[in-house]
């Protein structure tokens, strides 16, 4: 075990441990919810992550998305959040690649686990049909003001992203503040490592629903 | 036995409702449940889940067991005592 996941040992099993310093993951999107996804798998010890966006930092960016200043305005936003994150110089390998989700990309072939950091519908079934095509789990999330859901699609579930959210189109610029991300990416962590790392309680078929303003977290079943 | 319509996100917190339920004599189609939500809650619904044109909001989802009702006869869907419909603006956001 890494040194410094001493104070994480006893939550999981040396199985678990091991699986977990294993884990490779492929986040799509470096925006608030990817960038705060980075953040939380690297602490965790993850072995690698592969970063991937197109987009350069804006600073409408800086609101939330955890892995820029102002100094890196300009910058393709995987390079300033891989040098970020290099800069902790914990152990886990981090690789950007500057590229657009589309269904051409080639998913690494090492990848265990892909993580939505997308921010519309039309880029998510994309990545959801990337997933099924690789057969690997896919895990949805979207944050707006106070709300988000979250959503584990496996790779034998014949249940797929654009089954629940079909005709989910980005009417304006969603209203995104970090607080909200945050806790929002946080929990899509959790959730994904639930069914990594082979604990029963998983996501199955259920939308996680949470609301942030009312302090409200349920699962809706899904069919 | 009754239908269950719950409210999530926005439509919650508007409503100052988590949800209703109705006791129908018979099957009713999602349109028709709009208008018995309209009578309920002063034509939010009909705002918020459909176009000027009557076609989906896009953000709007609309859920019956689970299932999304683009996936089955769309606003024409036939629901019942039993079933539990699902109302929320989905999240786009990152």
């Amino acid at each position: 075990m890494k040194n410094y996941l001493q104070r994480q040992q006893e939550l999981f099993t040396d199985k678990q441990q091991q699986r977990l310093e294993k884990l490779k993951v492929m986040i799509a999107g470096v925006g608030g919810l990817g960038t705060n996804q980075a953040l939380q798998l690297q602490r965790i010890g993850v072995k690698k992550i592969y970063l991937y966006d197109y987009d350069q930092v804006e600073i409408s960016n800086l609101n939330r998305q955890l892995c820029y200043g102002k100094n890196d305005i300009g910058r393709p936003k995987v390079e300033a959040a891989a040098e970020f994150l290099g800069k902790f110089e914990l152990e886990t390998e981090v690789i950007g690649i500057n590229e657009r989700i589309s269904l051409e990309t080639k998913i690494p072939n090492d990848v265990d686990i892909i993580f939505d950091g997308l921010d519309n519908f039309e880029s998510r079934f994309i990545l959801d049909q990337l997933a099924a095509e690789n057969k690997l789990p896919f895990i949805h999330a979207g944050i707006e003001e106070f709300f988000a859901q979250i959503m584990l699609v496996l790779p034998e579930s014949s249940l797929r992203l654009k089954d629940v959210f079909a005709g989910s189109k980005k009417q304006k610029l969603p209203a995104v503040f970090s607080p909200a991300v945050t806790v929002t990416a946080s929990i899509q962590v959790l959730e994904a490592l639930k069914y990594l790392l082979g604990f029963d309680n998983y996501l199955n078929n259920q939308l996680l629903y949470i609301d942030l303003f009312n302090n409200q977290i349920e699962k809706i079943d899904l069919s | 036995m009754t239908l269950k319509v719950k409210f999530y996100s926005l439509f919650r917190i508007n409503l100052k409702s988590a949800g209703t339920e109705y006791k129908l004599n018979s099957k009713i189609t999602i349109a028709e449940l709009i208008k018995k939500l309209d009578q309920d809650y002063d034509n939010y619904f009909t705002q918020k889940l459909l176009e000027e044109d009557r076609s989906i909001s896009p953000g709007a989802i609309i859920l019956v067991n689970g299932k999304n009702i683009i996936h089955l006869d769309k606003l024409e869907t036939e629901i019942t005592n039993k079933d539990t419909v699902t109302l929320f603006p989905p999240s786009a956001g990152g």
